[in-house]
């Protein structure tokens, strides 16, 4: 585009360095922290998988293990949810960004000692909640089940990983901020405090009523949109332009969205209160505020495929690429779910209804997850400083993935429509709603199987990769250090 | 392009906005919300629940039933949950007001089985109400209640025992393939006894002022309103 040549600069994530090999050594400083990250996000995401095929079966097929206390669905259900979300979503965002954050303020990690530590205190805590929830100690608040004496700890953990990203902006050579940042920082920022009120106002010290209602749909919502979603959408500001060697389009317009996300975006979750009990207003505000969404969805929309058009033929080049594309168009869909359910006659339909699991499905692995692998198909071999040992496998990884996603967030949705539009009608008894909706139900565990076997392909692919790689390279910081001491300023 | 302060100062502003509007705001307009003191019958609605159901509660909180059951009752013409042509799960909507003596409120977000807000004063589909008999062979077989249900057993919160002289008073009558042993019977645990207490607690009837219109939520205080713009 015309006007794209004619902006400064900086709209390329990174500045050309002086220093040929100030990436190397930055990835290299990352390197032990990273595996750890990714390591045992890949161990949680597979774990999920079990838990979450063993609950998807539960649902079409009750009897499915039903003696024993501890394998019983309401227990089954937000261990795989509270794993997924804690064990693999923020292992793995906190790879992403740890390494977004250096590579764009051309920063090092100084050393690595604490953040292994909050790495490993994030573990255990997340270990302990989903622990804790099977044996019984679930708070039955969604995504919060983690039983309370797992949050304390996953607060310490957070601060000794989050504290590395400020760090290794401090120590950057890059007084930019590039729009990645500007997500990075918002996600790093907004957790600890959504996640320290909604403890305090729903677990230690309740709030009356209904209150609770709001605080947690603040607090799910705003997990959503500024730490999975913003992490990802750092992770796509970065790629996009990166691989396709071009800037951004559109860029001025980022800010606008990215600001137009934080300051309403954070009130957009309420309108899953639609017709329940809490005050009418807060009904009201929370449809305007979905309504909004349209902002982002088109400046983004006008970022991402503005300049991917014309560049599609990259696609076939790039596995990045493809699985980061792939997200964009998911959360695409997303807010346009996200802005339909804003409209009463939408709402009364979905509501409570599998397709608010499709939804959650398409934001979480369609959108994050798809955007993550994505990136750690780039950032792996980097880091590692060895190529991926599979190239198959990560074909077999992508293809599982995406397929997996469509058939599950696609039956799910499907199977909720149709359970909806039963609900609706109280002349269908209840079982008949069961029997209709088991279809889906079987389709969608297929989907969980075929994105099983992706995450298998993945797994294997990342620890022989590992393996190899296992000889400490020469490009490793301290012959570096010894070759160029400037780089480490 | 933006200096670092900035973007940490307009972040935390925009975070703060949410916050202080949505949390803080109705935490202190719910101040207007009391118990309504019903001079006739001499009680305060919402009731507490008694001591064994409030047990039953932190059963259904721990074997995670909110993963399938709401318990919220949405108003007429908003989904079919009660009125003219709607599913009888209530006979009224849920209001804020029926949940101020939860410790913990379960919404739920998924209706897997039916919504259980006001299952105690509900019927059965042959028209006798609700009881701890029937709950506890529902609890312990679903299917054998009802043919085609896709409830998860229970089985867990029973306990089958020698029979000791006239046996026990709460043994399920069981028969076919279900029945025990002979000289044995299945009885509740008292988890089980506690988690029928809570479904039979499970009851909002009363008819507050509000619902006897189309609810609408009551005018934040003056004081509340100008602490909550602070
Ligand atoms: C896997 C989802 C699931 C879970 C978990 C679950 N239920 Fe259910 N429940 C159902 C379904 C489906 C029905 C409707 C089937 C039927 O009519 O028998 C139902 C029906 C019921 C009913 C009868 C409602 C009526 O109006 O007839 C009660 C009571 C009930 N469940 C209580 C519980 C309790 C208590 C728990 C937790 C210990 C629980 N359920 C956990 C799915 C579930």
């Amino acid at each position: 585009m015309a006007t794209d040549s004619s902006l400064p600069s900086d709209l390329t994530p990174e500045r050309p360095s002086s220093q040929p090999h100030e990436a190397s050594v930055i990835d290299a400083s990352l390197r032990t922290p990273l595996t750890v990250l990714i390591s045992s996000a890949l161990i949680w995401l597979l774990a999920a998988s079990v838990l979450g095929i063993i609950a998807a079966w539960k649902l079409h097929t009750p009897g499915f293990l039903d003696t024993c206390e501890f394998m019983t669905y309401g227990r089954i259900q937000p261990a795989q949810s509270n794993a997924f979300i804690y064990g693999w979503g923020f292992n793995a965002a906190f790879a992403v960004s740890l390494w977004l954050m250096a590579r764009l303020s051309r920063g090092m990690l100084p050393g690595s000692g604490v953040l292994l530590l909050g790495a490993a205190f994030w573990n255990v805590g997340v270990t302990l909640g989903v622990g804790g929830i099977i044996l019984g100690f679930s708070t039955s608040i969604e995504w919060l089940e983690m039983p309370g004496f797992a949050a304390p700890l996953l607060l310490v953990a957070y601060a000794l990983i989050g504290a590395w990203s400020l760090v290794v902006y401090r120590s950057g050579r890059s007084s930019e901020i590039y729009a990645s940042q500007w997500y990075l920082f918002a996600a790093l920022f907004a957790f600890p405090w959504i996640y320290s009120v909604a403890q305090v106002l729903l677990v230690f010290a309740p709030v009356r009523g209904t209150v609770q209602s709001i605080v947690h749909v603040w607090f799910t919502s705003n997990l959503f949109l500024l730490w999975f979603a913003s992490v990802a959408l750092a992770a796509v500001y970065y790629f996009l332009p990166k691989l396709l060697l071009k800037p951004v389009s559109n860029y001025y317009l980022a800010s606008l969205a990215f600001w137009w996300l934080v300051v309403f975006g954070s009130w957009a979750g309420l309108s899953r209160l639609l017709g329940g009990p809490v005050p009418a207003w807060v009904q009201t505000v929370g449809a305007a505020a979905s309504f909004m969404m349209i902002v982002p969805l088109v400046v983004i929309g006008m970022n991402v495929f503005g300049t991917l058009s014309g560049h599609w033929s990259a696609l076939k080049g790039s596995l990045t690429l493809r699985f980061i594309v792939f997200g964009a168009v998911a959360f695409a869909l997303w807010l346009l779910a996200l802005i339909a359910g804003a409209t009463q006659g939408f709402a009364s339909l979905t509501q409570f209804t599998y397709f608010t699991a499709a939804e959650g499905q398409l934001g979480l692995y369609g959108f994050f997850s798809m955007v993550v692998f994505g990136a750690l198909y780039y950032i792996v071999p980097r880091v590692l400083n060895s190529d991926w040992a599979s190239v198959p496998l990560a074909g077999v990884h992508f293809v599982a993935s995406a397929l997996g996603v469509i058939l599950l967030v696609g039956s799910l949705a499907l199977g909720g429509l149709t359970q909806g539009a039963l609900l609706a009608d109280a002349k269908v008894p209840f079982a008949g709603i069961t029997q209709a909706s088991l279809p889906y139900l079987f389709s969608a565990n297929v989907g969980l199987l075929v994105l099983a076997i992706g995450q298998i392909a993945f797994a294997l692919n990342f620890f022989w990769t590992l393996a190899r790689a296992s000889a400490p390279s020469v490009r490793s910081v301290k012959v570096l250090l010894a070759a160029q001491p400037e780089v480490s300023r | 392009m933006k200096p670092a302060p900035f973007l940490f100062l307009g972040i935390f502003c925009a975070l703060s906005f949410s916050f202080v509007g949505l949390v803080l705001t109705n935490q202190l307009t719910y101040g207007a919300f009391t118990t309504h003191v019903d001079e006739d019958e001499g009680k305060a609605f919402p009731q507490p629940l008694p001591g064994l159901a409030a047990q039953g509660k932190l059963v259904y909180q721990d074997l995670g039933c909110v993963a399938c059951h709401t318990q919220q009752v949405r108003r007429e013409g908003f989904g079919a949950d009660f009125g003219e042509r709607g599913r009888g799960w209530g006979e009224r909507q849920s209001v804020a007001r029926d949940y101020l003596r939860d410790e913990r409120v379960l919404l739920g977000s998924q209706r897997v089985g039916p919504d259980l807000r006001n299952f105690a004063a509900r019927k059965n589909a042959d028209g006798t109400e609700h009881n701890a008999e029937w709950l506890f062979k529902y609890l312990y077989a679903p299917t054998s209640v009802v043919r085609e249900s896709n409830m998860p057993r229970y089985a867990f919160l029973f306990k089958t025992q020698p029979i000791i002289g006239q046996g026990s008073s709460k043994a399920l009558k069981l028969s076919g393939a279900l029945a025990p042993a002979a000289g044995y019977e299945v009885v509740p645990t008292s988890r089980g006894e506690a988690l029928v207490a809570y479904l039979l607690s499970l009851k909002d009837t009363y008819a507050y002022p509000e619902t006897k219109n189309i609810y609408t939520a009551p005018a934040p205080k003056a004081g509340a309103k100008q602490e909550g713009h602070k």
